[in-house]
């Protein structure tokens, strides 16, 4: 089924009236320290955990912000981040 | 989501003609390999470990049913047409696989040698065909370019004028490829893989990963813990998030695609056309459903949500370049997982995140018509603990160092991971 996103303007809307813009990573890494390699990692490389992350979406079909929001690749829906503690 | 029950049916079908296609055996707590996912790409693996390469002592551990993933939910088309030549290398050996397997499996995986043509409606798709087409030349693989008027010869429902909203310019046909029952394929390499030995787990769900230092040592899982020498992941669209349990990152964008059947048609679609402006690729089954997929969902997730939004694309693209399809209904849709990578080629690799773990995953949509070739040669990385040379180029490293494999370049950009 489809499911529907909360802009913080517009409200819940259905999802195809955004476009998905990834996960949070906080601010890019400074250019003139970055090995190739953690560069790489940074461009490509991704968890996606079964659990809710904090991610960007932009409402294309709406009033065109972009914001942060919680979602569950596990269940497609919006989900307040879990407590998860790891060592 | 609902777990199935291992427990099998108490009806005994031994004394028949049609007896089980494969045993269940009692799980044991430790196996010399242990491979996650009982799709196409484990179960060959199993096959040709066990059959090749003497290693019996292993098991397929699925979570759901064997077939549940991306093995049972594509649309079974079969090509060896892709940009690059290391791909076509792989898929090009796999597509000659089939008669082979039907005939080493005694299972009718009813191949359908029946060709695919791919549409380009832009100047730019119809140079990436040229680029396919060269690759393809170059490795001895059939495929050509054809004009407008040759794509409705092979296709009479075409719509070849300038009425569409992407009038077609070009043909891309590859009279090698073709569709497969993909249920037929997944029960015959499981019989198969019962056969020569591997045990095969339904219901087994992997919760956690065991290492050791710098060792994999097994899995914790629904059943209890087994402790194994080797572990593979190839558990698909999954295999990211079972992944996530060692905190490994991967260049894999999860990502949920749909296809759909319509109502029984007289045979008007006689090979599998494929068009990447309107994202669409169709085929008519042997019952005359026009089986059809369509573009992904751009949010990473690992459900097999159906939504309204792609039974519009399809019946608005299909009807747009076919239109003797308008009016006719759609029966069915479902989804699966595709799991994405930058350069659209897979991780191939082992023994490089820890040692005795072996990964087979990123194939995107291309999982199907890979499985058994791909399953051979991870059996043999496994075996060996040496990547074979075909394997080599889809190493993990390369996108460390800036070695993408150029797939992209074909008919289209294909999302924002790439």
């Amino acid at each position: 089924m489809t499911f529907r996103l909360t802009c913080p303007v517009c409200g819940a809307r259905d999802v195809y009236e955004f476009r998905y813009g990834g996960q949070e990573r906080g601010p890019r890494p400074e250019q003139a320290q970055l090995s190739s390699d953690e560069h790489f990692r940074w461009t490509q490389f991704r968890m996606t955990r079964p659990e809710p992350q904090e991610e960007w979406w932009y409402h294309t079909g709406g009033c065109g912000v972009w914001f942060t929001t919680w979602r569950n690749p596990a269940t497609n829906r919006e989900e307040p981040p879990h407590e998860v503690e790891r060592g | 989501m609902k777990r199935l029950s291992p427990s099998v049916s108490s009806i005994d079908h031994s004394h028949t003609k049609f007896g089980r296609l494969w045993k269940t055996r009692p799980l044991k707590r430790h196996y010399d390999v242990v491979i996650i996912g009982g799709g196409i790409h484990g179960l060959a693996t199993a096959y040709y470990l066990a059959k090749e390469h003497s290693i019996k002592d292993i098991a397929v551990l699925e979570s759901q049913y064997i077939g549940f993933g991306g093995s049972g939910r594509n649309t079974a088309h079969v090509r060896a047409n892709q940009r690059t030549q290391q791909n076509v290398k792989l898929y090009d050996e796999g597509l000659r696989l089939w008669p082979i397997l039907t005939d080493e499996l005694d299972f009718n995986l009813m191949f359908f040698n029946c060709g695919n043509l791919s549409l380009a409606h832009s100047e730019a798709a119809v140079s990436g065909f040229r680029l396919a087409i060269n690759t393809a030349t170059f490795s001895g693989v059939k495929s050509e370019l054809l004009d407008p008027q040759q794509c409705k010869e092979v296709i009479p429902a075409l719509d070849i004028s300038d009425r569409p909203a992407h009038p077609i310019q070009a043909g891309m046909y590859h009279p090698p490829g073709g569709t497969i029952r993909h249920d037929a394929l997944v029960w015959g390499l499981a019989k198969g893989a019962d056969k020569h030995g591997a045990s095969i787990h339904q219901g087994v769900e992997v919760q956690g990963i065991d290492v050791d230092g710098p060792r994999v040592t097994g899995v914790q899982t629904s059943h209890g813990p087994i402790s194994c020498n080797k572990l593979a992941v190839m558990a698909g669209g999954y295999g990211a998030s079972i992944c996530t349990m060692l905190d490994i990152e991967l260049p894999i964008h999860p990502l949920t695609i749909q296809a759909m059947v319509t109502q029984p048609l007289k045979p008007l679609l006689n090979c599998v056309l494929s068009s990447g402006a309107y994202h669409v690729y169709a085929n008519q089954t042997l019952k005359g459903e026009i089986a059809t997929g369509a573009h992904m969902d751009p949010q990473v997730n690992y459900t097999t949500d159906v939504t309204a939004h792609y039974f519009k694309h399809q019946a608005e693209a299909l009807t747009d370049f076919m239109p003797c399809l308008e009016g006719v209904r759609f029966l069915r849709i479902w989804a699966g997982l595709a799991d994405m990578t930058p350069d659209m080629a897979p991780i191939l690799d082992g023994n490089v995140m820890f040692d005795g773990l072996y990964i087979d995953l990123g194939w995107g949509y291309f999982g199907f018509k890979s499985g058994p070739i791909t399953g051979k040669y991870m059996a043999e990385f496994i075996a060996r603990e040496e990547a074979p040379e075909i394997l080599a180029p889809f190493a993990l490293s390369r996108f460390l160092e800036n070695r993408y494999m150029g797939e992209t370049a074909t008919t289209m950009k294909y999302g924002h991971w790439d």
